[in-house]
């Protein structure tokens, strides 16, 4: 099937053909590039008007007297982007330690989400820094384990963004091996990848033990990585709808939603632009749909018994920010999220109790409970800096400007377009045998 | 040991803000920050209204959250009890204002003039020039740039440069040499109260034990090294009967 799908992309004559439209660019994949180059150029530009201006330049301002948010889109961006990463790699090392061998098409895909979405953090976190080139060096240089932040920067931005490197590169060695024998212009990049790689039969187990063990280790690391983003938020006393046991596990459940849904959507790009079709077959799709909406229903319950605390007895500090948040300014975020995440629970529910499954609908739910995540992880951040003041404070105030839409869409096209350099340098899918046949055969 | 504390005399505090404008002078602070700042309050409905002040320095808590949660070791709390910014390593990350339930903390947004009140005025307008002769008074506190404590770090004064977090240092600068902070040292009717009270002979220490002072926000378990006597917490009755609300 393989052979086949492969056989009918025209092939430029004298070039040997690398699988999955590898080094090969037709005229969209062109567009893509340009449109997501300029988005990108364009938030430089605008993150050099920050770094220039100062961070006047951007909607945040002091809490208290001067009535604004001191965090804003950004670190919403942070919170969003550390979320998104969490899926790939969970559900990487769950297909390595329980063997869902039917999975394995989607494990590199996943990973590499993970790898983007935190580089896509870690810059987050840098743009939202007002001295940012003294920052990288003194979260080193001074680092305080007592800080929630600790948690994000050596476990989430370090440790597990290490991790996750090292995990994408020893399961994509094999792969590198059989296309660094292929004559290309990306010959020597898949030649350093595979670093001599043979593919013997001892080589082959070493690292299936050293990836079974680091997937064992990358699984706890990830649930405490996320936690103490959660943390971040959950451990200030100060700030009224942030102090809570709930934060961490809800975080990590709404991470798993966003993650989950952004993979359902690059799976299905994948299966429409990669000729790919029978190997990401409609099963993947239904494992993926059942298992969002299982975190779903998940990260829903956090929601209502925190919903349910926070009406049966508001406390007055607390008042505020409910109203603000369930009747005032921010109500149409936050109804607005609540529909983006029970309308996937019907659209899932629906298939999954039918059996019958339907991309165009999975994709839909995916955009869906990644809004309602951008607007639920706005509505932790935001509403108690405004409204959440324990001095009785004028009510604040908080917009985006230009110039942080723009450096948040320059982020996102950034990740777009690491994605879209590795489907162009590395195959999405691991190689199937008919593929590496051919690999072996040109 | 010395460990300094401040008492805020509500029954006295008429709600002049001299105190903030003393401030500002001293420590060149940014525009539309008050490290100190006085709340005006209005209570009740009218003709049955009641006015109240509260004066809001930082309260330089024992148990302060924005120690804690600073991931460079930027914001940190000395061992006569002043917390301090050190404004050479802060990253500008502005965790402490968020941890802080009191709003202390400013954040440099752009990048900070040089003096606040020479900059801010137009020297060469013909008719300044008439009463100065062109002489530009560029007066800034030298002492601002200096170091100090134990630690030998820069944590006096305001408007030092842009991206990073500054606020109330219990005037780092006059403490060390003997002087009472600014505020202090200004309010007219003597409602602020300034001292040492680790020592039991001090008059803060002497006014403390007749007066039983309050703190704010005590539930937060921040304990403050800031104290009310006289008035009563803020509730949620009063509200703001000016709110500066100046943004830069």
């Amino acid at each position: 099937m393989a052979t086949k799908t492969l056989t009918e992309r025209p092939v430029p004559r004298g070039e040997p053909s690398l699988p999955q439209g590898i080094g090969r660019f037709n005229s969209g994949w062109k567009v893509f590039f340009a449109v997501g180059i300029l988005i990108a150029g364009f938030g430089g530009y605008a993150y050099f008007r920050e770094y220039t201006e100062g961070m006047g330049a951007t909607g945040m301002r002091d809490v208290g007297t001067m009535g604004g948010a001191t965090w804003g889109l950004y670190i919403t961006m942070v919170v969003y982007l550390i979320g998104v990463s969490f899926a790939g790699i969970t559900l990487a090392a769950l297909i390595r330690l329980f063997r869902l061998e039917k999975l394995a098409p989607v494990a590199r895909m996943a990973e590499v989400l993970t790898v983007v979405s935190l580089i896509l953090g870690g810059l987050a976190i840098i743009v939202d820094l007002g001295q940012p080139i003294r920052g990288i060096i003194n979260l080193f240089r001074y680092a305080r384990p007592q800080s929630p932040f600790f948690g994000t920067f050596t476990l989430v931005i370090a440790g597990y963004l290490f991790a996750s490197l090292v995990y994408t590169y020893l399961g994509g060695r094999r792969d590198a091996a059989v296309l660094s024998k292929v004559p290309s212009r990306l010959q020597g990049f898949h030649r350093r990848w595979a670093a001599g790689y043979q593919d013997t039969e001892r080589e082959r187990r070493r690292h299936w033990t050293a990836s079974f063990w680091l997937a064992l280790a990358i699984i706890p690391l990830l649930i405490i990585a996320h936690s103490t983003l959660g943390f971040v938020f959950g451990l200030q006393v100060g700030r009224p709808g942030w102090y809570g046991t709930l934060q961490a596990p809800a975080f990590v459940a709404l991470a798993g939603v966003s993650g989950i849904g952004h993979l359902l959507i690059l799976a299905a790009i994948a299966r429409r632009t990669l000729g790919v079709r029978d190997r990401l077959r409609i099963e993947i799709f239904a494992w993926l749909g059942r298992f969002l909406l299982v975190t779903l229903l998940v990260y829903l319950y956090f929601m209502m018994v925190e919903l349910l605390t926070l009406l049966y007895n508001t406390p007055e500090a607390e008042k505020a920010l409910s109203d603000a948040l369930l009747t005032g300014e921010y109500a149409w975020i936050y109804w607005g999220s609540v529909a983006a995440l029970v309308m996937p629970v019907a659209i899932l529910a629906y298939q999954a109790l039918n059996s019958r499954w339907n991309i165009g609908w999975l994709v839909a739910s995916g955009v869906l409970v990644n809004l309602a995540a951008v607007g639920k992880r706005y509505l932790i951040v935001v509403p108690s800096q405004t409204h959440g003041t324990l001095l009785p404070y004028d009510v604040g105030s908080y917009t985006p400007s230009w110039i942080e839409w723009a450096v948040v869409a320059g982020i996102l096209a950034l990740g777009a377009l690491l994605i879209g350099l590795f489907m162009k340098s590395f195959p999405l899918l691991p190689l199937d045998e008919s593929e590496r046949e051919v690999m072996a055969d040109a | 040991m010395t460990k300094y504390a401040m008492v805020v005399d509500l029954d006295r505090c008429q709600g002049c803000r001299a105190c903030m404008e003393a401030c500002k002078i001293e420590n060149n602070t940014v525009e539309s920050v008050f490290w100190m700042y006085v709340f005006r309050f209005e209570q009740g409905e009218f003709p049955d209204t009641e006015i109240s002040f509260l004066p809001r320095p930082c309260q330089h808590c024992d148990n302060a959250p924005c120690v804690k949660v600073c991931p460079v070791g930027a914001r940190f709390k000395r061992d006569d009890g002043l917390v301090l910014t050190d404004f050479d390593r802060c990253i500008g990350c502005r965790y402490c204002e968020l941890a802080c339930p009191y709003g202390v903390n400013y954040f440099n947004w752009s990048k900070p003039a040089k003096s606040y009140y020479s900059d801010a005025i137009d020297w060469k307008d013909p008719v300044l020039t008439g009463v100065t002769g062109g002489a530009v008074p560029a007066y800034k506190n030298p002492d601002l740039e200096g170091k100090y404590g134990e630690e030998q770090r820069h944590t006096a004064g305001g408007g030092h440069a842009k991206g990073v977090m500054e606020k109330c240092t219990f005037c780092v600068h006059r403490v060390e040499k003997g002087l009472l902070p600014a505020c202090v040292e200004t309010c007219p009717v003597q409602a602020l109260r300034f001292g040492d009270v680790e020592d039991p002979e001090s008059p803060i220490s002497a006014f403390i034990r007749e007066k039983s002072p309050w703190r704010l926000l005590e539930e937060a378990g921040t304990e403050p090294s800031v104290m009310y006597v006289g008035g009563k917490p803020p509730s949620s009755e009063v509200r703001e009967i000016e709110r500066p609300k100046a943004r830069v």
